[in-house]
């Protein structure tokens, strides 16, 4: 026997019923955002940072054909052979990355190496010298990783076995890699 | 119906529909944070900085007088610091009035980049 009593109750009962429903759905739906994972947000900005100042380093004088100072900086012979100009490295680097509007300076550390290709060994392999860096990296840091390419006319470990009379350097190409955190 | 009144049900009704529209704005910001969670990922894996530099360098390279050996450098040590395979192979102008073509493959298990450069110059 089906009469109209009791329609605001039917009402009433499919509300409740689909309410309850919807926040089953919701609950199961939700994904939960693992917060390490946030850090890569702040990650990519180090990184764009770090590669801009890279960049900006391998750019030569505006108008000029000159080479970029990041070239002169791998090709420099002041500090022996297979050295860089360090000290440049450091004054142009820190201040590309760590100035700020405003007079507070910005607190990243970095540790810069140059990977070469080595043609000598058996088999070859690449090797890393030391570039330059304003702090040792610690355990607990995070770092990122930023590289550059740099052509340099420049005598690597492993070439005086393949070049004899005259030693003059070659272009290679080299990366420059840095390590750069903030602390 | 029993002490029940039948009057308002317009305004219950109502009632429950703005109830629902709320459930639905919550589903909206629930799905929002997988939306930009996923949207920074995949920015994040795309490698940008990369390509652009190996593709410089490569372009750069086009002059210097020794390019096999520039050319060992770059694909060794993109594959051992990079962990990303670069090849390239430069055509000459056969002629004059022809360009230099350059093509460059690029691929590092996620993103794969071919491009064919052409000189602006004879």
């Amino acid at each position: 026997m089906v009469d109209d009593h009791g329609q605001l109750y039917t009402i009433e009962g499919i509300a409740a019923g689909m309410i309850m429903l919807f926040t089953t759905y919701l609950v199961l739906n939700a994904t939960s955002v693992y917060t390490p994972g946030d850090t890569h947000i702040s990650d990519m900005q180090l990184e764009q940072i770090g590669t801009d100042a890279l960049r900006m380093m391998n750019t030569p004088l505006n108008g000029s054909l000159s080479e970029s100072p990041l070239q002169d900086i791998i090709e420099y012979s002041g500090n022996g052979q297979y050295g860089f100009d360090n000290a440049s490295f450091n004054t142009m680097f820190t201040n590309y990355v760590n100035n700020r509007t405003g007079s507070a300076k910005d607190n990243l550390h970095y540790y810069a190496t140059v990977t070469y290709y080595n043609l000598s060994s058996q088999p070859p392999t690449t090797g890393s010298l030391f570039l330059a860096s304003n702090r040792n990296l610690k355990g607990g840091e995070h770092p990122v990783r930023v590289t550059e390419w740099v052509l340099a006319d420049k005598t690597l470990p492993g070439d005086s076995s393949l070049w004899s009379e005259p030693q003059y350097p070659i272009p290679r190409a080299v990366l420059v890699e840095v390590l750069l955190w903030r602390d | 119906m029993a002490g029940l009144n039948n009057d308002a049900q317009w305004i219950v009704m109502m009632g429950f529909v703005v109830s629902l529209s709320f459930f639905f704005l919550a589903m909206l910001l629930n799905q929002s944070t997988l939306v930009g969670q996923t949207t920074a990922e995949s920015v994040l894996e795309f490698s940008k900085n990369d390509i652009r530099d190996v593709r410089s360098v490569i372009i750069q390279s086009d002059s210097v007088p020794d390019p096999g050996i520039v050319q060992n450098d770059i694909t060794n040590i993109s594959i051992s610091r990079k962990d990303a395979v670069v090849y390239y192979y430069v055509t000459m102008p056969a002629q004059t009035g022809s360009y230099t073509n350059i093509f460059i493959h690029y691929n590092n298990g996620v993103t794969a980049y071919n491009e064919t450069w052409i000189s602006s110059y004879e």
